[in-house]
This record gives C-alpha cells, sequence and structure tokens, in this order.
C-alpha cells in the first residue's frame, strides 16, 4: 500500500493497516492539524536558493583581474588571457566558462559580490564551512546555522507543517539547517526524480505496513517517519510529473536545480533550498577541472533561472553561491592552488542592481600569502536576511553587519 | 504488559536457564552497539557470566594518546612560552589562535579515534560504559578548549571505571577538564565557588534532594585551591580551606576527598548511579529510585566498584524482562556504531562521516548541551534527526564518492587503508554476496540479524515481495535499497 499524501486519501485507506495508527497515541502530524489553513500567500512567497561551491572555489579564476600584472605574475600556468575572459569591467572577466553567466550579467540577473570572507580566515574545509554555515566568527563556535536560525525566527510559534521548511540536495545535511529548535527538514538525493530509484517505497511500505504490536517509542517512531514519509511523497510526486518550462543541461547539479524549480512551481511553502556542487578543491592540475565545474555551475544557474523567467516565478526566488574559501593567489607546483581565503560569490534573481560589489582584491601579496578579504559573508547574508526574506537580520546573525546594495 | 517484578525480584541474577540467544542478542545490543550472529553465538555458549567478565574486564582497554594530540602538545609547548613573552596584542593574537586551531584539530582527531576503538566489536560496550561515565562526569569543549585535558578526563573515565566509584569521583575532582568546566579553579577560600560541590551532590554522587544547600556551601570550602598545575592537578595552600566544614551533620576538617567519601556513605549514593544506568541503558522513564535499593545493597557491599555495579545490572532479572526488550531508541553514537559494526564496516575517519552526521543526529560528540547531559530517548527524534538518520544508512550502503572528496580527506583515506582498515561502505561484492542468498534469504538475514524484534510474517512478506518485483538484472539494486530501507526502519532504530 502506498502512502496517502493527504488527509482524505488517509481516510480512504484507513480500513487497511495504516488506520492502526490512528489508535496510537502518536497520530502523525498531518491527521492532527487542521487542513482548512490557508497556503502560504503566493504573492509574498520569498525563497532562498543556496548553491554551495564545495572544496573551496578558486575565486582569482572565475573573476579575473585580466590587466593585473600581479595576477599574471602570480599564475604563471593558471592566468587567464585578457583575449578569453568574458568583460565585466576595464579591469574583470569571467572565466570563459561562465558565458551563461555573463548574459545574465548583461540582463541584470546576476552579480558579483568580490573578495567576501572574514577575519581571521581558517584554511580547513570542514572548519571554514562549519564558520560559512554557522555564520560565526573565526574563533567561536556555534551549534545551530544561520538557516536554522532563521527558521527559528520565521516558524516560532506557528504549528510545524508536515510540508519541509526547508530541503537540501547534498549528500550530506547542511550544518546551516540546524536551529534552535527541530524544523522539518528534507534531503533529496543529488539526480533524484523518479521514487522508483531509491529505498523510499519499501520503507513506506514496511512503515505503514499492520504492526498491531507497536507500541511506547515504538509507535511513536513510526508515527514521526510516517510524516517525513507524507511529505517526501508529496514531492517525489511533484517530481515525477513535473515538466520543466525550458530544457536543462544533462547531469546532477543542473538536474537537481530542475527539482528545486519543479517543487517552487508546485506551491511548497518551503523557503530555503540549498544544492551543492562538489570537485572544487583543485590542488593539481586545475584548469580544465575548474573549467568544467564553472560551465556545470553556469549552464545549470542559467537554465534555472530561464525556467523561473519562463513560470513567471523568477520575482521569488534569489540564488546565491557561496564555497568555504578562495585559493591561494600564488599557484603551486601542481599547477593548482592550495586553500586561500576569500572569493567572490554570485547572486541571482529577477533585478540584481549593477554587476559588481564589494571591491576587487589586492594581489600585491608576500610570498605565498592570502589576499585579505573586503566583504564579510555575514554582510552578504545580512542583507539577504533583511531585503530579501525580511527577518530581523541582526538577531539570527548576533551582530550587526553592514549591508550591501545588489538587490535592486 | 508482564506482571511486574518486586524490587527484590527484579535485581535477583537471571536464571541459568532464561540465558538463550534472545537475551544474549538484548544484553549485546544494549550493553554495546550490535549484535552479530557469531557474538550472539559465543555469548550463549560462554554463558552468561562469562560474557560480562569480557565485556566488563576487571582491566579495561588501554586507549594510547593519539599521535596528533600528542604531536600538537609538542608544538603547543612551544608556543605558550612564546605567547607568555609576546609583547604586543598583534603579536599574542596571532598565537592565541593557532593554539585554538590545534586544540580544535585535536579534539576532532580524538574524537574520531574514540570512535575507531568504540566501534571495535571487542570493546564496544566498555567504550559504551566509559560513554555512559562521560555523560555522568559531563565536561564540554565549548568552555574546556584543551584537547588534552578532555583526553585525560576520558581515559581516567576509562581506567578507573572498573573500580571504585568514590575512587573515580576523587580523581575527576582532580581532572583539569572538570577543574576548568565546573570552575574549581575560581574556589576558594575567601571566594568559595560553590558549582562543582552543587554537581557532585546532585549530578555525580546522590540526586537532588538528597542534600542540604549548607552541605554545598560548606562541601565547596573543602575543594577551594583545586587547581590545574603543570603537571595536571595542584593544590594551592593559599588558597585552600583547612577549617571545620560540617557536611552532612558531621564535623571536621574534611578534605575534598573525605567530604567525597562522606557523600558516599549517604544512603541515596547507592541507588542514584544505578537509576542513571537505568536510564542510559534500559528506559526512558526508570522506576522509582527505591525501586534499586536491592541493587544498591549488593554495589555497595561490593565496596561500591563500578565492574560489580555492571555485572550486577546486566546479569539481573529485571534487564531482561520483557518490558525493556526492543524498545529503547538508539542514541546518535549507538546509531553510527551499531551500522559500523552490523554491516561489518571500518569507521571511515572523516569529520564528515562521523562527527557531522552525528551532530545532525542530535549528538555532538564532546558537546553535551549542558552540565546534565544528553537527556536522549523520545528527544533524540525529530524530523530532521530521523532525516539525518536515514541519510546515514543511504550513506554507509552505498560506494565512497571519492572524487568528491578534498584532497585532505583523501590522505586520510589512504593513512587508514594503509593501516588496514579499508571497508568504509558496503561495496558491490558485498551486495552480490547478499542477493546469493535468494529473496527468502536475504529477507530473513536483514530481519533477524538487523532488527531488535520479530517482525509480523506480513513485514517479511512485503521485503521478499519488494525483491522479487523486477528484473533479475536490478536485483543486486534492490537489496542494497532493501537493506538500506531496513536500516532506516523504525524498528531498526530501537535496541
Amino acid at each position: 500500500m502506498l502512502l496517502p499524501s493527504t488527509r482524505r486519501e488517509f481516510l480512504r485507506h484507513s480500513t487497511r493497516g495504516i488506520g492502526l495508527l490512528a489508535f496510537s497515541r502518536f497520530a502523525p502530524r498531518f491527521l492532527v492539524q487542521s487542513t482548512l489553513a490557508a497556503p502560504a500567500p503566493e504573492k509574498d512567497r520569498r525563497i532562498l536558493v543556496l548553491v554551495q561551491l564545495a572544496g573551496g572555489n578558486d575565486g582569482l579564476n572565475t573573476v579575473v583581474p585580466f590587466d593585473d600584472p600581479a595576477y599574471h605574475a602570480l599564475r604563471p600556468s593558471l592566468a587567464l588571457k585578457q583575449n578569453t575572459v568574458l568583460r565585466v569591467s576595464d579591469h574583470l572577466g569571467l572565466h570563459p566558462a561562465c558565458a551563461p553567466l555573463h548574459t545574465l550579467m548583461q540582463e541584470g540577473r546576476l552579480g558579483i559580490v568580490q573578495n567576501v570572507g572574514y577575519p581571521n580566515p581558517n584554511r580547513s574545509h570542514f572548519r571554514s564551512t562549519e564558520i560559512w554555515e554557522t555564520a560565526s566568527d573565526a574563533d567561536e563556535s556555534l551549534s545551530s546555522g544561520w538557516i536554522g536560525r532563521y527558521l527559528d525566527n520565521a516558524c516560532a510559534g506557528t504549528p510545524g507543517p508536515t510540508d519541509p521548511d526547508a530541503i537540501h540536495i547534498s549528500a550530506e545535511v547542511p550544518q546551516s539547517f540546524g536551529g534552535a529548535q527541530p524544523h522539518h527538514t528534507f534531503s533529496l538525493s543529488p539526480g533524484a526524480g523518479r521514487a522508483n530509484r531509491t529505498e523510499t517505497p519499501l520503507l513506506e511500505r514496511l512503515a505503514g505496513s499492520d504492526h498491531a504490536a507497536a507500541e511506547g517509542n515504538h509507535s511513536f517512531l513510526r508515527a514521526t517517519l510516517m510524516d517525513a514519509l507524507v511529505a517526501e511523497k508529496k514531492i517525489q510526486r511533484i517530481l515525477e510529473t513535473a515538466k520543466p518550462a525550458t530544457p536543462y543541461p544533462a547531469g546532477n547539479f543542473s538536474q537537481s536545480l530542475r527539482n528545486v524549480s519543479a517543487l517552487i512551481a508546485a506551491g511548497l511553502p518551503t523557503r530555503v533550498y540549498f544544492v551543492s556542487l562538489a570537485g572544487f578543491d583543485t590542488h593539481a592540475n586545475q584548469a580544465n577541472a575548474h573549467a568544467n565545474l564553472l560551465r556545470q555551475l553556469s549552464e545549470g544557474l542559467a537554465a534555472f533561472q530561464a525556467d523561473l523567467v519562463a513560470r513567471r516565478l523568477d520575482d521569488q526566488v534569489l540564488t546565491m553561491t557561496f564555497s568555504e574559501f578562495g585559493r591561494r593567489p600564488v599557484e603551486n607546483q601542481s599547477r593548482g592552488t592550495d586553500h586561500g581565503t576569500a572569493a567572490p560569490l554570485f547572486v541571482m534573481g529577477r533585478s540584481i542592481a549593477g554587476p559588481l560589489h564589494g571591491s576587487t582584491p589586492d594581489l600585491r601579496v608576500e610570498k605565498n600569502a592570502d589576499i585579505r578579504f573586503g566583504t564579510d559573508f555575514r554582510s552578504v547574508y545580512a542583507t539577504v536576511l533583511d531585503r530579501w526574506l525580511e527577518t530581523p537580520a541582526d538577531a539570527i546573525l548576533g551582530a550587526h553587519h553592514e549591508r550591501l546594495g545588489f538587490l535592486g | 504488559m508482564s506482571a511486574p517484578l518486586t524490587p527484590e525480584q527484579a535485581w535477583q541474577p537471571l536464571p541459568a536457564t532464561a540465558w538463550d540467544s534472545s537475551a544474549a542478542r538484548h544484553l549485546l545490543r544494549r550493553a554495546g552497539w550490535a549484535a552479530r550472529p557469531e557474538d550472539v553465538a559465543r555469548a550463549v555458549a560462554d554463558g552468561l557470566t562469562a560474557t560480562l567478565n569480557r565485556l566488563f574486564p576487571a582491566t579495561p582497554p588501554a586507549f594510547p594518546r593519539p599521535v596528533f594530540m600528542a604531536k600538537a602538545e609538542e608544538r603547543l609547548s612551544a608556543l605558550r612560552p612564546k605567547k607568555r613573552a609576546a609583547t604586543t596584542r598583534e603579536e599574542r593574537q596571532i598565537l592565541d589562535r593557532e593554539e585554538r586551531e590545534l586544540e580544535r584539530l585535536a579534539s576532532v582527531d580524538f574524537s574520531i579515534r574514540w570512535l575507531q576503538a568504540a566501534a571495535e566489536p571487542a570493546r564496544g560496550a566498555y567504550e559504551k560504559w566509559v560513554l555512559f561515565l562521560a555523560d555522568v562526569y559531563v565536561v564540554a569543549f565549548e568552555k574546556v578548549r584543551r584537547a588534552d585535558y578532555h583526553y585525560i578526563h576520558r581515559d581516567l573515565l576509562r581506567t578507573l571505571g572498573a573500580g571504585p566509584a568514590p575512587e573515580l569521583t576523587k580523581a575527576i575532582s582532580r581532572s583539569p577538564a572538570m577543574i576548568d568546566y565546573l570552575d574549581l579553579s575560581r574556589n576558594s577560600r575567601r571566594a568559595p565557588n560553590e558549582n562543582f560541590a552543587r554537581e557532585l551532590f546532585e549530578l555525580f554522587v546522590l540526586g537532588e534532594g538528597h542534600y542540604t544547600e549548607d552541605d554545598i556551601k560548606q562541601a565547596a570550602r573543602a575543594f577551594a585551591g583545586y587547581r590545574i598545575g603543570k603537571n595536571g592537578f595542584r593544590l594551592d595552600p593559599r588558597s585552600s580551606d583547612s577549617g571545620t566544614k560540617t557536611v552532612f551533620g558531621q564535623n571536621g576538617a574534611w578534605s575534598g576527598d573525605e567530604v567525597i567519601d562522606l557523600a558516599y556513605t549517604q544512603p541515596s549514593a547507592a541507588t542514584f548511579l544505578p537509576r542513571e544506568m537505568a536510564r542510559f541503558y534500559l528506559t526512558d522513564t526508570p522506576p522509582p529510585p527505591e525501586f534499586f535499593t536491592p541493587l544498591g545493597a549488593t554495589w555497595r557491599a561490593s565496596g561500591l566498584e563500578l565492574r560489580a555495579l555492571c555485572h550486577a545490572f546486566f546479569g539481573s532479572t529485571v534487564f531482561y524482562h520483557p518490558d525493556y526488550r526492543a524498545n529503547y531508541i538508539k542514541s546518535p553514537v549507538h546509531y553510527l556504531l551499531g551500522l559500523v559494526q552490523d554491516l561489518r564496516l571500518d569507521l571511515t575517519p572523516l569529520p564528515r562521516a562521523t562527527l557531522q552526521p552525528l551532530r545532525q543526529m542530535g549528538q555532538n560528540l564532546l558537546e553535551p548541551p549542558n552540565v546534565r547531559g544528553w537527556v536522549g530517548g523520545r528527544l533524540w527524534i525529530n524530523s530532521s534527526t530521523l532525516a539525518a538518520r536515514r541519510q546515514l544508512a543511504r550513506t554507509l550502503c552505498t560506494p565512497l564518492d571519492e572524487e568528491n572528496l578534498n584532497a585532505d580527506e583523501r590522505l586520510e583515506l589512504t593513512a587508514a587503508r594503509d593501516s588496514g582498515r579499508s571497508r568504509f561502505t558496503v561495496d558491490d561484492e558485498r551486495i552480490r554476496d547478499l542477493a546469493s542468498l535468494g529473496a527468502n534469504g536475504v529477507a530473513d538475514r536483514l530481519c533477524d540479524f538487523f532488527l531488535p524484534l520479530a517482525v509480523p510474517p506480513a513485514y517479511r512478506a512485503t521485503v521478499v515481495d519488494y525483491l522479487e518485483t523486477g528484473t533479475s538484472e536490478e536485483l543486486e539494486e534492490r537489496v542494497r535499497r532493501a537493506t538500506i530501507a531496513l536500516l532506516q526502519s523504525p524498528e531498526y532504530q530501537l535496541c
């Protein structure tokens, strides 16, 4: 038997095994909850899509200071030539693999926040990711993530819906999702679409099977899992039937964004999506690998934005990228780059105010040293929380951070 | 529900006739992390007493200081004098940062090494016992930012965890991590700090309501001057208080150790820790303290020896009572290490494969939420922690995507492989072996080996039906998914 995804379906099926749950002390939430609650008003919906570039993206070869002699001196084999980059300004150009992003930029839909980082940078993947995701200082340890704290704030006092508050399409649950209160977060496997490709259908049958003896903790676990599966069922159905308005390239990353667009188009009340593209830890033979990654990123983001525009949803969605750190300005002996500090990030939406924000990094660094960040990443978060999600950013971030002007 | 036991019946040793494979599975899952068939067979053959002797040995297994920590300490001992000699604020800040970073890295490494050790079937039960003690004598990295202090603390719990409880508690009162965590280092004759004395009575020895506020005030004086010196504990004679104190109605110039001995003479000392054990090993809602009186008497007769307590507790009739079978929710550490043992894997020595899932499931290893430790039980479970559990099962049953690993993670894996640990996830070969058992064989293996309770025939039939539906080329993939689903099931969350 398949799980019902609505109360009506549940009632129809309730003479079968699943009906036992109704007599248990722990009724699934979707049964208890009022079905008359109005859906979130479409107009006011503001959605954030976070795109993680895992491994540490090389910012200098993403947004290239092509006429800076220091850049060419630091990167004898990896520097991109002036005539190959896609001009953003008289001094900066995008990596040639970023052509779709360049077009978006010309249309006013994409912006670059330059040289984003934080004081006393940490060069461990694990730790720096943690700093970004918890929005902490470098020498402070926070247990909750910035999205989790946003959800604490946004969802306080309202009964939890079965629809997820946040959805991630990545191998691990993002640390940014952790809140002081538990939130309904949902994980979708990368490239997933059809339910029959995962273990979920069997789990549904097992969780819904007749188990009269279930009591106490067993019954509690079954009810909690049932809630999660009801949400998952609903999401799988959306993904199975969804048809993007515009085509997407092949590959897990693009397909993940395709799924995000389908879920947004289906009207889920989910406010935050998290998608990850991994492989940016380019210590050796970086050139080709990095170009491929940037191509996947650019083509995926451009397809996603085109789809949103075609569905007239682009006014509801802001997308931003982040990476745990940039890379060392000087290339290493293996035609790669080592862990560094600040890097540019992209913001994408219906109306982005100008292509460039923040200051260009100063490459006059000491031997094998790193650039110094110009914009604190929490300023980007503060701007997104305050101007996009319209929540009290300072309370969520625990301090005041300057707001940036990238939202038009 | 079976007939309730009287306290006297409850703590009688389990009759030898009741020791069977079902009882052995219950013991192995509750005292340790998993009940692998060969361990169950051995336990049944050996008998309960011999099994308990093996799980809780007189000489606890050693856990040498991790290599990384030793190296970090070398660097740190060079850093500290530099910091004292630093003349500018900037200089000191740079050194501070390096110090913090080394401590953090050493704490991460220590956590992973401990998980690796605890995942070894032969020492699972004892390391779980150490985890229980760490959940009583709580310290947190958030406050105590010295990885070596955490190591020393755990080592005290490990090496003294089989001996007399008062000796362990005395050693813990001198543990640098505890001195820092409960502000003993701020406790002096002129300005007493009661933090430690309060938790000593409330959380380590007696439980709330078995002492007065005045007992705490007086006891705090006995611990004045406890300091962390260069080589560990040091008593600062200028801050200590040699005056007369009245604790539990007894007058004397009590020292800290003598106050601990006095606390253990209180009646509730004999039932407090056993009841905490019941909360950790048996049930979310332990019976009232009086229920533990007969166990407390046995324990006291042994000289409050912790190993004797383990043997009495895990060898009791009530521990195997039907009310306490297959209805306790595994902690995140239990879920992780249970999976590793059930699937016969080597723990993946990466934070993203261990500490991160643990945190997402609600158990940040060196960071208990507060001085009481983790509450556990149903609080472990909500939609996001359940999603994290499901993700972990999926990850461990899917070949590792090494392409997506960072360079330093690949180095860690290579090092682990060089030391003979290489089965990080369930590989295709293992799935093929499992698939060769046929649909019924696979279903039996999954339900009987992994689940703590007997599932109804329809449940098993559902698994068989799933395995049989589809093409034979996809059988192995279905076996993999069925394995994942079983490990994600509500039933597998229980022990």
